[in-house]
């Protein structure tokens, strides 16, 4: 028994090993309000927001940028529309910023649920 | 007995209770729950691990896994060695389980 | 006064956690379940709730820390006893499917919006019953002693359900050799897939269901269910794991400082059976899991810190008093086996 136990704990300290050798795509997360949402063209475009958060401003304060998304191909929580505070994680391709995830953070407000 | 039956009748009442919740809900507007980790709060191993959670969710599930059960594994290993050197008598207890 | 040091950020979750109440759950639920023998799963999905996780973060946390759990149990009894494999494998199928319904019904609720309410009312129905059951033993076992009656092994006599259930002959008919059993296949997949939806739903390992009916509804001897239940746990709980973290409904963080806890909390909670004696403690149980519903009732009405402080309150009391026994105890036997080296010695 103890060399199966051996075993086993030797299999997942080589997993372990092979998933920390694998190559993660990074993803950078902005967070904002939701300025427009074109579903045409599968734009999101957002005015950016610091991490100064406080409780006057919980979603942190206003940089004054804004940024343009692609999120064609992103998976979209609760429907966004302008006011919406919003949080994506993207990747950099060819320099488009390619939303992966849309979360509506002022709509879905976790904290209540 | 009763025990038994009370059991079961947890099952029973358990999902009587939700369905009328369900069937209730159901008229809702439905909308689908996304999250993304906010990454730029955390720095170090909670920031690769959250990272991983934006950008590839299997292998998230993946690291869960193995992790758990390795952590399972040193935890059981080293709670049975330092249990040992108490010098208590743990042979003759009558085992408990789940 | 600044208590911003005493919460933690959960960066999926994206909420503050009081980490003291944290380490309490896990702590508590390894004691708790460590010596009454169940499991305890039971309050950490609401204890997670009322400290501030979102509900299918809390079912997810939970799940994931019973498979955690049950790597450590695994280990300590180092090997599965007296399991039937066979069984067991049959069973992986329904707990599987079980489990992953349970969550998907999760995931439902959740995008519909009602999830908080919904499964804290299971909850409040589901411990009910487990408080009604722990009275209800304790008073049958207070009678019983009244009128003088040892208590026997306890035993499947008169309960024979099973060989009703055995006579449905739909193929395939299987034979399970270890539990000396020859029944359809879907009598032990139809048992567990629905402890499965339970435990998928509820985040619980589902054993407080599943062994009585292996026991009485598939007529597996009580040394084989109290083995195979374990090994179902194990798959349930890393199976539960996975999918809620597939799902993205899992807080790593709080994972890890639960499972420390729970593995520190289990040894003295097996340690301290030893030394407990009489049926009160029953009573203590029974009145925790009461409280854990009222703080459930309380935290649905909203009132917070109240729930909090009550479960937390009452799953502390509780840690300290098994503490107590298990010290005392330790202490004594300690001592007795001091003097008896001593004894030795001299002689």
């Amino acid at each position: 028994m103890k060399k199966a136990t051996l075993a086993a704990s030797l299999m997942v300290i080589a997993i372990a090993v092979g998933l920390m050798g694998s190559p993660v795509m990074a993803a950078e997360v902005s967070q904002g309000k939701c300025i427009q949402y074109d579903e045409a063209t599968h734009k999101l475009t957002i005015e950016a927001y610091d991490t100064q958060f406080s409780k006057e401003f919980p979603y942190g304060q206003s940089t004054g940028a804004t940024e343009i998304f692609d999120v064609s191909t992103a998976a979209i929580g609760i429907h966004p529309e302008p006011g919406d505070i919003l949080r994506l994680a993207w990747v950099e391709k060819d320099s488009v910023r390619s939303g992966l995830k849309v979360m509506n953070v002022s709509k879905q407000d976790l904290r209540k649920k | 007995m009763r025990g038994i039956f009370n059991r079961c009748r947890g099952v029973l009442a358990a999902l009587w209770v939700m369905l009328p919740a369900v069937a209730q809900a159901s008229g809702e507007a439905a909308g689908n729950i996304v999250v993304v980790a906010d990454t730029r709060r955390v720095t170090g191993v909670m920031h690769y691990f959250a990272d991983l959670y934006n950008s590839d969710i299997l292998m998230f599930a993946i690291w869960t896994v193995v992790l758990t059960v390795a952590m399972g594994c040193t935890l059981g290993f080293l709670m049975d060695f330092i249990m040992s050197r108490t010098g208590l008598d743990l042979k003759s207890r009558k085992i408990v389980e789940h | 006064m600044d208590a911003s040091w005493l919460y933690m950020y959960m960066p999926i979750a994206g909420v503050d956690i009081f980490w003291p109440g944290l380490v309490l759950i896990g702590y508590s639920v390894g004691v708790i379940g460590g010596f009454f023998g169940m499991g305890g799963a039971w309050m950490v999905t609401p204890g997670l709730n009322i400290l501030g996780f979102p509900m299918a973060f809390a079912i997810g946390t939970d799940i994931a820390h019973i498979a955690g759990k049950s790597m450590i149990s695994t280990i300590r009894h180092s090997k599965f006893g007296n399991v039937d494999y066979k069984l067991g494998f049959v069973m992986v199928v329904g707990t599987m499917v079980g489990i992953e319904c349970g969550a998907q019904l999760v995931m439902y609720l959740e995008r519909i919006g009602r999830i908080g309410p919904v499964v804290r009312w299971v909850y409040v129905v589901f411990l009910l019953l487990i408080a009604v059951m722990v009275f209800s033993d304790y008073a049958k076992a207070v009678k019983k002693k009244k009128q003088g009656i040892a208590d026997g092994e306890k035993g499947t006599e008169g309960f024979t359900w099973y060989k009703t259930l055995h006579k449905i002959n739909i193929p395939p008919m299987m034979h399970f050799k270890a539990s000396g059993i020859y029944c359809s296949a879907w009598l032990p997949m139809v048992v567990s897939f629905i402890t499965g939806v339970l435990a998928g739903f509820l985040g619980i390992g589902g054993g407080l269901l599943r062994m009585p009916a292996l026991i009485y509804f598939i007529g597996v001897p009580t040394h084989v269910a109290v083995g195979t239940d374990l090994f179902e746990v194990m798959i349930s709980g890393l199976y539960g794991a996975f999918t809620y973290t597939l799902k993205g409904r899992i807080e790593l963080v709080a994972v890890f400082v639960m499972l420390t806890g729970a593995a520190i909390g289990a040894q003295i909670g097996t340690v301290a059976t030893k030394y407990a004696k009489g049926y009160g403690i029953r009573l203590a149980f029974g009145s925790a899991v009461l409280c854990c519903m009222i703080s459930i009732i309380l935290k649905q009405f909203k009132f917070q810190t109240s729930a909090a402080v009550l479960i937390l309150g009452t799953i502390g009391i509780i840690c300290i008093y098994i503490m107590v026994i298990m010290f005392r105890g330790a202490a004594q036997e300690l001592r007795e086996k001091k003097n008896r080296e001593q004894v030795t010695v001299r002689v």
